[in-house]
């Protein structure tokens, strides 16, 4: 098992698969590059309360472009940090007084202390 | 029954439902060890189309523990693919299955093997094949044959199976969770009911079994093959796990399942029944969740066993040692938590020290018995349950006999056993097809077509 451990979401920018399929989709809303904090948040706005999960689906993409919160440009806020993990990257609010986010990437489980993050999921989730 | 859906969540799961795990010097080849993990239990033969078989998504393994830390210095992995020929056709086969390689069986699934030991991951064998269920005379004709042929020789004297059997484990299942019904006395039970003969409550059932046979010297910590039975570097502890990904998602909408996260533990089995008779049901999925190491957690179940508490309740009268035994069972702590060391037992030994941890615990340097008594150690069969447990061992009486007090003059020889305890029986005899004399020792399953007969 991997050792959950705690440090500043910011330091770790989410990704999501560059080649996931993307049903339905144009190509055009398939992001294919690494997603900063700011859009996994936009992109969870399609999740379940509390859980958030970050694939390329066509809603969530256009949700992550077309978010009420979405303030700045697309263009903006992808910064590639390194290639895209191969599988689905996920997360959810482990602790919600705690301000707790845990995100899981492959064979990792990272649990993060960001009460903003953990209060905008769930907020989005609502 | 041994761990066949013995805890809530695991139930739900059958695919990563550990059932059984038997480990023992292998009587043909007693150079090696065999150790077989089973799941998928309580399999009806006739069940299609979609027919029984491992899953994609969990990782089974076997873990060793060679220096009586309760912690696995070596782990085998397997991991398993499905793939599927024809997905237009509803059918497992479209005509006789006749090899593994056959185009008339649709639905086949291999396996990858991975030792691992420490930071060390080894592949062993990948592309492995297991063998088809067996469905009936039209659908696999000659199923001993395609049995044979799934089992695989990997080089360096190791062979390995994965696929399905007859359940090797046999049980009266309906006598024993009908409020303890103990036979040779089922006329003393507190309802009582006339005498009736064992019921094998799994004889025709199927499950899905992985074995692996290894040399000894891969498995002990110093690469040696262990002549001295009092030696500790003599005893393994062994036992079976298997895991899922921690967070998965159905996504409908596309068609997509995915998983992600590390794997987290979701069944395991050293000794048979202790999670099912020795866990009370709030700890049972916590118990599979957690490690061996950890296990003085449920010691109390086992120094103390409920069932060891309702015997002489159920059968007024017939237990009143047993009832008056209020002392801690360090029989069954010895024999289940931390082995029996020395000086218990004339000549034997496999104690792994004093980390109190459920597993098979196997003195490799005891040979195989040229007779095999099912009653093991205390039908004098140093061989048997609970120094490892061989396939045929009749653990389900022998657990029942020493919970009900024969093992405790072992740390008491003031304590005289009931005579009832030494007379509890399943009077259930396994037929001679349940079992094969070589590896993988477990015997072909029942097919479909003709079980259940009438």
């Amino acid at each position: 098992m991997s050792s959950t451990t705690r440090r500043s979401l910011f330091k770790a920018p989410l990704v999501v698969p560059a080649g996931a399929p993307l049903a339905g989709g144009a190509a055009a809303e398939r992001p294919t590059l690494a997603q900063s904090r700011r859009t996994f948040l936009q992109a969870s706005a399609g999740a379940a309360a509390g859980v958030a999960v970050v694939t390329t689906g066509p809603k969530l993409a256009a949700a992550a472009l077309h978010g009420p919160s979405n303030t700045a440009p697309l263009s903006a806020i992808i910064k590639p940090s390194g290639p895209p993990p191969p599988e689905t990257v996920m997360a959810y609010v482990r602790d919600a007084a705690r301000g707790e986010v845990t995100v899981l990437s492959g064979m990792r489980e990272t649990t993060y202390r960001d009460p903003e993050l953990a209060k905008r999921l769930i907020d989005a989730g609502r | 029954m041994s761990s066949h859906r013995e805890a809530p969540e695991i139930s739900k799961d059958p695919v990563a439902d550990n059932a059984d795990t038997y480990a023992f010097v292998s009587p043909d080849s007693p150079s090696t060890v065999t150790i077989i993990t089973n799941y998928v239990p309580l399999q009806a033969p006739p069940g299609g189309p979609n027919f029984f078989e491992f899953g994609d998504d969990v990782l089974y393994s076997i873990h060793i523990d060679n220096n009586g830390d309760a912690l696995a210095e070596i782990t085998y992995e397997f991991r398993f693919e499905t793939i599927l020929r024809d997905p237009d056709t509803f059918l497992y086969n479209t005509g006789p299955i006749a090899s593994l390689d056959d185009p008339n069986w649709n639905k086949r699934q291999f396996y990858t093997l991975t030792r691992v030991k420490g930071n060390q991951r080894r592949v062993l064998g990948s592309g492995l094949a297991c063998p088809p269920c067996n469905i009936g005379p039209r659908s696999t004709p000659d199923y001993p044959a395609l049995g044979a042929a799934a089992v695989h020789a990997l080089g360096g004297g190791i062979k390995v199976f994965a696929g399905q059997r007859n359940d090797p484990f046999f049980v009266d299942l309906g006598s024993i969770f009908d409020l303890g019904d103990l036979r040779p006395f089922q006329n003393l039970h507190l309802i009582p009911t006339a005498a009736a003969p064992g019921v094998d409550a799994t004889k025709t059932l199927n499950i899905h079994s992985i074995a692996i046979q290894i040399p000894i010297g891969d498995l002990t910590a110093n690469g040696s093959v262990p002549t001295d039975v009092m030696s500790a570097s003599s005893v393994l502890g062994i036992w079976g796990a298997a895991s899922r990904r921690k967070m998965r998602v159905v996504d409908a909408a596309n068609d997509e399942k995915s998983e992600s996260g590390p794997w987290i533990q979701v069944s395991r089995l050293g000794n048979p029944l202790f999670n099912e008779v020795l866990v009370p049901l709030g700890k049972k999925d916590r118990w599979n969740a957690s490690q061996p190491v950890n296990d003085k957690d449920y010691a109390a179940g086992v120094a103390h066993p409920e069932l060891g508490k309702l015997l002489p309740v159920l059968y007024p009268k017939v237990f009143p040692n047993l009832a008056a035994l209020s002392s801690p069972r360090a029989d069954l702590e010895a024999i289940l938590l931390t082995g029996l060391p020395a000086g218990i037992v004339a000549g034997f030994q496999n104690s792994t020290g004093k980390v109190l941890a459920d597993m098979l615990r196997l003195n490799v340097a005891v040979p195989p018995s040229g007779d095999p008594n099912p009653l093991g150690l205390i039908g004098g069969d140093a061989a048997g349950f609970p120094n490892g447990r061989r396939v045929s061992d009749d653990v389900v009486t022998i657990e029942l006999r020493a919970i009900a007090g024969v093992t405790y003059p072992l740390v008491d020889k003031t304590y005289t056993p009931d005579a009832a305890a030494g007379l509890i029986t399943q009077g259930i005899t396994p037929s001679a097809t349940r079992y094969q004399a070589a590896f993988p020792y477990v015997g072909d399953p029942y097919d479909g077509y003709d079980t259940p007969s009438s």
